[in-house]
């Protein structure tokens, strides 16, 4: 009977291997995988902005590689033409006005001759955002907007960028150089720093399901709790664009397979398309949908004080204390200490003469706030 | 006790002849005068001989010592002969051309049944290798006398008809004789009835599982003739032949599958269990898109496209496991039938086939155990008699292993399984009186799965239905049920506390059958009745788990409808040659409140922003009719005795949904029923067949092809959700289906290997609907369906070592299924995103299984306390990792590409089976 009872077993165990992970990695044979990607806005007051990229294969880790040295213009019904210039590798700029009343195109043309052209595009202007605020709650902090759309303007999408103060876990106003320690200057304060948030999620809101087209407090972002969004000072300017239905749509495609794939409430997988088709060959894919029209932007400001209390944690910096052990202030302990760079001098000790007798260390990822954001303040940054 | 009756092949009842007089009106007046004084029969016959034209055929061992003493003159041969044999045990008989046969007892009956040289004729060269082959069947050529003769025309056969093996009655089967179209059908005690002319016939006797038993008779007179047919495959697999050259070949419906429980037990199936999907699916036309998945597809046509019954209760999920076992206790089922064309008039709301799975009501002799146990299943089944008016069957099969998983759960890196199931039947049959029977059937099943550790499933179909059989008299008879089908879904997620969740989704059905049953006369039989079915489901629910969770509770609006059709077919014999099966049914759909209804501008897509109007309806008001007529034709003509052909057309109507979201790991489709944005599904069928016998029946071959047109299909919209979607006809486009194929199917049903080798050819594809605005799926081109696999092979082989012991080999290739891959990814909007190929522009691996199982059947006394057998196999020799599916999940920011299989290594498996 024993031996019995271990066939089964082993039997068994057979079988709870049974189901098993494989990586898929499927040969995909004519197909383009470098599709071309157009990106970008046309403002009808200020700077345009077109982005040109190519996709690549799904498994490559590489960066996408831009498109570079195009001829990138706008040209309207009556031969009127625009050309944008080449910023920086595939971003192509147009600073200037457009009137609102025309139908326009965009035009690209490849270094290869290939040429693309985009339906025609009737800019939208948007409204004027009407509000854009904030609410404390038990969750954290949600930022919010209403607008009001109008017959012309139903569909918003609208991008935003954040900024913040943190700081690092110990804060040093000390720096080592050159064998010796001293105070850091003002250009040099590693103590405070801006952290932002340039590429954050898709919005998308369709106004037409309200009444008089009115959005009323959609939230844009919500800040957790604990989170060093808030240590101090933190900023948000919202762009918003006013977009036609199937631009609307292309951006909703586009949103929801950005979202994890392959999850039971995931989103089915989709084509994504657009308004750019090649001249030559208008079966070739092209990614992108180009909207023009004119934006409208707010930014605000939360401080500390607007939601006070609250903590922050930071995960890089839970374990982070200022270190025991005193080095003593002659130049070999100091070199000897700092001179890797991977701790940093936090405290400088003084007896009660004055004298200093030595300095407390600390770990640099602990001290430095530039390692993981930037020392230098914003362009548009307000103080308090 | 009845163990000589049962143990012989045959029991004959057959009441002693005294005297058959031969035809005298044939024979002229030859004179014969003569003395023959005390000599031996054979100078007798020499005498006679030299003196007319007679001749004398008789055994010399019977009348070597038989003396003749008797004087004639200008008597008739017959006169003499009956004064010679006065007496005695002999008898004669003469035929036309003055030959004069002596026997003994019984006179030899010199005319011929009436179809026998139309048969012969009609068979050609292969009729001669079929008369050495006669001595196969021994009872089937034996003739057998019935009756005393008299002066009557016709005589009534009476006689019973049981199982060789149980002994039980076997109600239902049909006696019948070809020749003058004589029929006559067994009641419940197996008794029938049959008036046939005097002479000579073959009768055939067919029981519900598709055997054909035969009799050559000769019927003098009433007599009773009671036949024990062999329900044991094992012991006289001659008997499946002729059934299967009957069905194949003669069949009117065409497309239509019969598989028995003894054809099933064959089929190496996965841990042993005898299991009536997989069995199904090695059927040509049948396939499957993988291990795990829900139901199958039958001629390109989607899973929810399946109507599957078991015993009138309508099973929407017949598979435990996601597929891996089916839903049905083997030792319930008695047969299965799949129609994949000319789907008889009683069926509809499916548009692609019906799988019947018939269950036994239980013996009436005496009380019955059977089970099994296997590795991770044990199944039991009780049957028998209450009282002499009542029988029943209750079976129960569970998962039992649980407990020995957690065991090893430490032991092994895999940790994530679990599985629990269990299904119970039960079913009743009350006979009343006569006239009168009533049956109740009750079904449940029960699945508890897990992939991996946070996400749980459950799965479950709970069905009642009471039936009342009704016998006007001998031509009309009806069928009268009621009953209720439950299906209820739910997913179980519990990956961290924050968004723990509990999905789920539920059917409900009531249902209502009136199923009337008319033998006009011999050539036509009808078939008419209504069906009404009231439909309430929930589509759609998730409610947070637990305190912690912030997961928002969501339900989707409950569904209501009602579905009424009627249906009138036809059975119509023209002749022997040519019959057709015609009819039609009528179908009424409501889509009823309380619920809301939106209304979208017309000429423009239905999509959110084109939304004008959204009505609300109260509870049982009718929100939208569909309506139409559905037609079924299909006709057989036997070209000759081994070969035929069939053709049929048939058309559906679907109004019950099933939306896929084939893109995630684990199956979670929702239903979904017609309302006023979501048209009902709408499919036609031309098929055509030829069906051919080889080598004597050995091999039997079947050919058919078809094409099937479908309307008003649902795909998905580019990245739509369709999970607790409360506006689903946003999310989906409207689609064109055609479906086409052959399929081959070449079974040897004789010999110690039997089995088969089946090919399909099939293709199924899809195109948005030409008048569908809201987006060209792949341009509006055709692509393949989720299902398309064109090439199918599948071989099923079982070799009978004896009696006792045989090995089957089941061998199934198929193409991979398309799937619409990440091919590509790009920066948009500041952020990664990924770039699709065509909708299922690409296929998974193909797939291919070699199982292999060794049968050994206990002592195969017919009469013992309990038969035994064991089987012991191996499934997915070879090992191969079959993908189940293939998902893309993003790993340390690469998109990774995984394909899932289910079975991945080779599983042994062993069950022992008995029957007390």
């Amino acid at each position: 009977m024993e031996k019995m009872s271990f066939q089964i077993l082993f039997l068994l165990t057979f079988l709870v291997l049974i189901s098993c992970k494989d990586p898929f990695e499927p040969e995909l044979l004519d197909i383009s995988t470098e599709v071309l990607v157009v990106e970008g806005y046309i403002e009808v007051e200020g700077e345009s902005k077109i982005k040109l990229s190519r996709t690549v294969p799904v498994r490559n880790t590489e960066e996408v590689p831009a498109v570079k040295g195009a001829r990138v213009s706008v040209t309207d019904n009556n031969n009127g033409r625009w050309d944008f210039d080449e910023k920086e590798g595939g971003v192509y700029i147009f600073v200037g006005n457009f009137s609102v009343f025309d139908t326009y195109r965009l035009n690209v043309e490849l270094v290869d001759g290939t040429s693309y052209i985009s339906e025609p595009l009737q800019p939208i202007i948007s409204p004027e955002i009407e509000e854009l605020d904030f609410l404390r709650d038990e969750n954290g902090v949600e930022i919010f907007i209403s607008t009001k759309g109008n017959e012309e303007a139903q569909y918003f999408l609208w991008s935003y960028e954040e900024h913040w103060i943190f700081r690092p876990g110990v804060l040093s106003s000390l720096i080592y150089e050159n064998g010796a320690v001293r105070n850091r200057r003002e250009e040099e304060t590693i103590n405070l720093c801006w952290n932002s948030n340039l590429f954050p999620k898709i919005i998308l809101q369709n106004a037409a399901r309200f009444e008089d087209n009115s959005i009323l407090q959609r939230e844009l972002v919500r800040i957790p709790n604990n989170s060093e969004k808030l240590t101090q000072r933190y900023s948000i300017e919202v762009k918003q664009k006013a977009i036609n239905q199937e631009a609307f749509d292309f951006w909703d495609i586009l949103r929801k397979n950005s979202d994890d794939i392959g999850g039971i409430f995931s989103p089915l997988p989709s084509l994504i398309r657009g308004n750019i088709y090649n001249l030559q060959d208008e079966t070739e894919p092209v990614i992108g949908f180009i909207s023009m029209g004119k934006s409208a932007s707010k930014r605000i400001y939360i401080d500390l004080d607007d939601i006070f209390p609250w903590s922050v944690f930071i995960p890089e910096y839970e374990f982070c204390r200022v270190l025991s052990d005193t080095i003593p202030p002659n130049s070999a302990a100091i070199s000897n200490a700092f001179s890797s760079g991977i701790r940093m001098p936090a405290r400088d000790l003084f007896n009660q003469m004055g004298t200093l007798i030595g300095y407390l260390e600390a770990e640099t990822v602990c001290t430095d706030c530039t390692l993981r954001g930037t020392n230098i303040k914003p362009e548009f940054w307000e103080e308090q | 006790m009845k163990t000589n009756k049962y143990l012989s092949l045959l029991i004959i009842y057959v009441s002693l002849s005294v005297f058959i007089l031969p035809d005298l009106k044939a024979q002229d007046t030859e004179k014969i005068s003569g003395l023959f004084p005390g000599i031996s029969f054979g100078r007798f016959v020499q005498q006679i001989e030299s003196r007319s034209a007679y001749s004398f055929y008789y055994s010399i061992e019977d009348l070597g010592d038989f003396q003749v003493n008797i004087s004639a003159k200008d008597n008739s041969i017959q006169q003499i002969l009956e004064a010679v044999f006065e007496q005695t045990d002999f008898r004669y008989s003469m035929d036309s051309q003055k030959r004069i046969f002596i026997t003994k007892n019984h006179a030899l009956d010199l005319k011929l049944s009436k179809d026998f040289f139309t048969a012969t004729s009609r068979a050609g060269a292969d009729s001669i290798e079929r008369q050495n082959d006669i001595e196969r069947a021994y009872s089937r050529n034996k003739l057998y006398v019935i009756g005393n003769p008299g002066r009557q025309k016709e005589a009534t056969l009476k006689g019973k008809i049981t199982g060789l093996e149980t002994g039980d009655p076997v109600y239902g089967a049909v006696v019948f004789e070809r020749a003058e179209y004589r029929r006559a059908i067994t009641n419940e005690e197996g008794f029938f009835e049959i008036l046939l002319p005097v002479g000579r016939h073959t009768l055939f006797i067919q029981n519900l599982g598709g055997f054909i038993e035969q009799r050559q008779i000769s019927i003098q007179g009433d007599g009773i003739l009671d036949v024990a047919i062999e329900e044991n495959i094992i012991s006289l697999s001659e008997v499946t032949v002729s059934s299967d050259r009957m069905t194949n070949i003669a069949r009117p419906e065409m497309g239509v599958q019969k598989l028995n429980i003894q054809d099933m037990r064959k089929i190496p199936a996965v841990l042993g269990e005898v299991d009536v999907i997989r069995s199904i699916l090695t059927l040509p036309g049948v396939q499957t898109v993988g291990e795990a998945s829900v139901g199958f597809n039958v001629r390109g046509g989607a899973a929810d496209q399946n109507l599957i019954l078991f015993n009138h209760a309508t099973i929407y999920n017949p598979s435990h496991l996601f597929g891996l076992f089916s839903a049905f206790n083997p030792d319930a089922v008695e047969s299965v039938e799949l129609y994949k064309a000319g789907i008889p008039v009683q069926y509809g709301g499916r548009l692609s086939s019906v799988l019947d799975v018939n269950a036994k009501y239980g013996n009436n002799e005496k009380v019955k155990v059977s089970g099994g146990i296997g590795l991770l299943t044990g199944r039991l089944t009780v049957e028998g008699p209450v009282g002499e008016k009542t029988t029943f069957l209750l079976g129960a099969r569970s998962t039992y292993s649980d407990w020995l998983l957690n065991l090893l759960e430490e032991n092994t890196d895999f940790e994530n399984g679990r599985a629990a199931f269990y299904d119970l039947n039960l079913s009743v049959s009350h006979k009343v009186n006569n006239q009168n029977t009533v049956r109740f059937n009750a079904y449940t099943s029960n699945d508890n799965f897990r992939f991996d550790r946070d996400t749980t499933f459950r799965y479950e179909n709970l069905n009642f239905n009471l039936g009342w059989t009704h016998y006007f008299n001998e031509k009309l008879e009806a069928e009268l049920v009621l009953g209720r089908d439950k299906y209820a879904f739910g997913i179980e997620g519990r990956d961290n506390a924050a968004n723990a969740y509990d999905f789920g989704f539920n059917i409900d059905q009531d249902f209502i059958k009136a199923n009337f049953k008319y033998e006009y006369d011999f050539r036509h039989k009808l078939d008419f009745g209504i069906h009404s079915i009231r439909y309430n489901l929930q589509p759609g629910f998730i409610n947070p788990a637990g305190i912690e969770s912030i997961v928002v509770q969501e339900e989707v609006n409950r569904e209501q409808a009602l579905e009424t059709a009627i249906y009138l077919g036809d059975n119509f014999e023209i002749n022997e040659q040519l019959s057709l099966s015609f009819g039609g049914r009528y179908v009424l759909y409501q889509f009823l409140g309380p619920n809301s209804s939106r209304t979208y501008a017309p000429d423009l897509p239905i999509a959110a922003p084109n939304l004008i109007a959204e009505q609300s309806f109260g509870p049982g008001e009718v929100i939208q009719n569909h309506h139409g007529p559905e037609f079924r034709i299909s006709g057989r003509y036997i070209l000759n005795n081994i070969s035929s052909i069939k053709a049929g057309y048939n058309t559906g109507r679907q109004f019950i949904h099933l939306i896929t979201n084939n893109a995630a790991i684990a199956p979670t489709d929702i239903w979904k029923l017609s309302d006023a944005n979501i048209r009902p599904q709408w499919g036609d069928q031309v098929s055509l067949g030829y069906y051919r016998n080889l080598k004597v029946d050995k091999y039997e071959l079947s050919l058919e092809t078809y094409h099937r047109s479908l309307r008003n299909l649902l795909d998905f919209r580019s990245g739509s959700t369709l999970i607790l979607n409360p506006t689903v006809e946003q999310a989906v486009v409207r689609s064109e289906g055609r479906a086409y194929g052959a399929e081959i199917l070449l079974r040897k049903n004789v010999g110690k290997l039997n089995g088969w080798v089946s090919y399909t050819y099939s293709r199924s594809l899809l195109r948005t609907a030409e008048d569908e605005l809201a987006e060209k799926i792949n341009g509006g081109d055709w692509y393949p369906n989720n299902f398309d696999q064109p090439h199918n092979a599948v071989f099923v082989g079982n070799y009978e070592w004896s009696k006792r012991f045989s090995t089957s080999l089941n061998a199934n290739y198929s193409t991979g299924r398309p799937i619409t891959l990440p091919v590509a990814k790009f920066n948009y909007g500041g952020s990664e995103r990924v770039y699709f190929s065509d909708r299922n522009a690409y296929r998974i691996p193909d797939y291919f299984r070699i199982d292999l199982s060794i049968n050994i059947e206990g002592n195969h006394k017919v009469r013992k306390l309990a038969h035994s057998s064991w089987s012991v196999g191996v499934y997915n020799l070879l090992g191969r990792r079959n993908p189940y599916s293939v998902f893309f999940a993003p790993v340390n920011g690469v998109l990774e590409g995984y394909q899932l299989s289910i079975f991945a290594q080779p599983i042994p498996f062993i069950t022992y089976n008995f029957r007390i």
